[in-house]
């Protein structure tokens, strides 16, 4: 079998069918983060181990239709950050495909960079649709803070999108990154369209 | 278990309109509320999207939508009124906080912007079943990969939900705690997590394996198991949509 590249658009059943499982990961992920009232969103964990297990084509797809089926079924706000979680589950596999996730260190380098990637995408969101702010209590505070300081809305509102983002991301990725290397291989290979293994 | 949806059985004239055209009128409806930033126009296409809404006598199901973005309603009024780059006329005081005209103007204008998103999109979610319009979609020529992996999700979600509440269940009676401090927390998110995403990766290779047998990958033609419907009014309105969101770019560019 030939050796495909990871931006290969013929996908294997196994990988489409780990788009819903991601986005079930996803919500799980915000249910628990609820229950446990962690002060993080956590709601991106299945897009990051789609980018991980299925490469970067999967890791968008996961995030894109995340935040329309959330948007469809729960809070129609999600639907506006679609790109953004496309943005993340592709830099996500983009990253780990070029083997940004041998160890914790290297993963945490990944959160920050999807981080101020998601953070980059949403400004000019949050800026079009709502004036700047997020929605997200200690952003906004900050948001406030820097506008009073007499900055421009662009800077306020990334600095607003960073202090949410980053942190989230970070934490998402290294959750993602120990439940990835949890996993046996028998389960990771199937997805991967950039390997050797026969596909199902 | 319930299916995720917001869908609610009603009869009525929404109910039996093209859910693409409830589509179309979701992107036209939010994209003129942008595209022109006059308040009366705003106002109006708002009131419009909530009549809609009573007309498709699901009034009531929109209320806990717009609520949960409710906090981001407030922080709009607030920050915009206190903090706005423009603001110059002081409308009132409240001890040391300080509202003004120009960022309170601008603050309603976004929120009523985001009252119009909702009440859009509650027109096509509230009054449309998934699987109608995943089959419109797949039928003007969406993959009907991508259709299956959005229905399939709308079952996936409850089943998940339901293996986690008897993994929850499982960790505590094996003495997990839930409850304490942030450390503690968030020592319990792997237990909790982790069976959970085992099961629904395990869950794929089966499924796919399912998939692949009944000809999922096969190339040619795909039928369908519902007769495709007529409905009513559909062409008259899509050209109006269509010709009014010209008519908003039009305006937008002559202000």
């Amino acid at each position: 079998m030939r050796k495909r590249s990871v931006w290969s658009l013929k996908i294997s059943t196994a990988a489409i069918v780990l788009i819903p499982a991601a986005i079930g990961i996803n919500y799980l992920g915000k249910l628990i983060a609820g229950l446990l009232k962690l002060p993080l969103w956590l709601d991106s964990i299945g897009t990051v181990l789609a980018g991980m297990l299925a490469g970067p084509i999967i890791g968008a797809l996961s995030g894109i239709m995340n935040n329309i089926i959330y948007g469809m079924t729960v809070d129609p706000i999600s639907t506006v950050y679609a790109i953004t979680s496309g943005v993340i589950g592709m830099g996500v596999g983009i990253m780990a495909y070029k083997g940004w996730i041998a160890n914790i260190k290297k993963a945490i380098v990944i959160g920050v960079v999807v981080g101020f990637a998601a953070a980059i995408v949403s400004t000019p969101l949050n800026i079009i649709f709502w004036g700047g702010q997020t929605g997200n209590v200690w952003g906004d505070a900050f948001y406030a803070y820097f506008i009073s300081m007499d900055l421009p809305v662009w800077l306020a509102s990334f600095g607003d999108s960073i202090v949410v983002d980053v942190p989230d991301k970070v934490a998402t990725v290294i959750i993602s990154y120990l439940i990835f290397k949890g996993l046996p291989n028998t389960l990771t290979n199937i997805y991967r369209s950039d390997n050797e293994i026969e596909e199902l | 278990m319930s299916a995720m949806t917001l869908y609610v059985e009603k009869n009525s004239i929404i109910h039996h309109m093209d859910p693409l055209t409830k589509l179309m009128y979701v992107f036209v409806s939010i994209a003129a509320t942008y595209i022109v930033p006059v308040h009366e126009f705003v106002f109006l296409t708002a009131a419009f999207s909530l009549l809609l809404i009573i007309i498709g006598k699901v009034f009531m199901k929109i209320l806990p939508i717009i609520a949960i973005s409710i906090i981001l309603i407030i922080s709009i009024i607030i920050v915009q009124g206190m903090f706005h780059p423009d603001n110059k006329t002081v409308l009132f005081s409240i001890g040391a906080i300080t509202f003004y005209q120009e960022g309170l103007s601008y603050a309603v204008l976004l929120t009523v912007r985001v009252i119009n998103m909702l009440s859009a999109f509650g027109v096509l979610i509230l009054t449309t079943k998934p699987d109608e319009l995943i089959e419109r979609l797949i039928k003007k020529g969406m993959s009907p990969k991508i259709g299956y992996v959005f229905l399939s999700v709308l079952q996936i979600i409850p089943q998940i939900r339901a293996t986690m509440g008897k993994i929850a269940d499982a960790q505590r009676s094996r003495g997990m705690e839930t409850e304490g401090s942030l450390i503690v927390r968030i020592r319990a998110f792997f237990p909790l997590i982790g069976p959970v995403v085992l099961n629904s990766l395990n869950d794929t290779r089966e499924r796919a394996i399912a998939l692949e047998m009944r000809g999922f990958n096969t190339k040619g033609k795909k039928t369908f198991l519902n007769e495709s419907r007529e409905y009513p009014y559909r062409k008259i309105i899509q050209f109006l949509l269509i010709a009014i969101l010209m008519a908003t770019i039009v305006w937008r560019v002559l202000l």
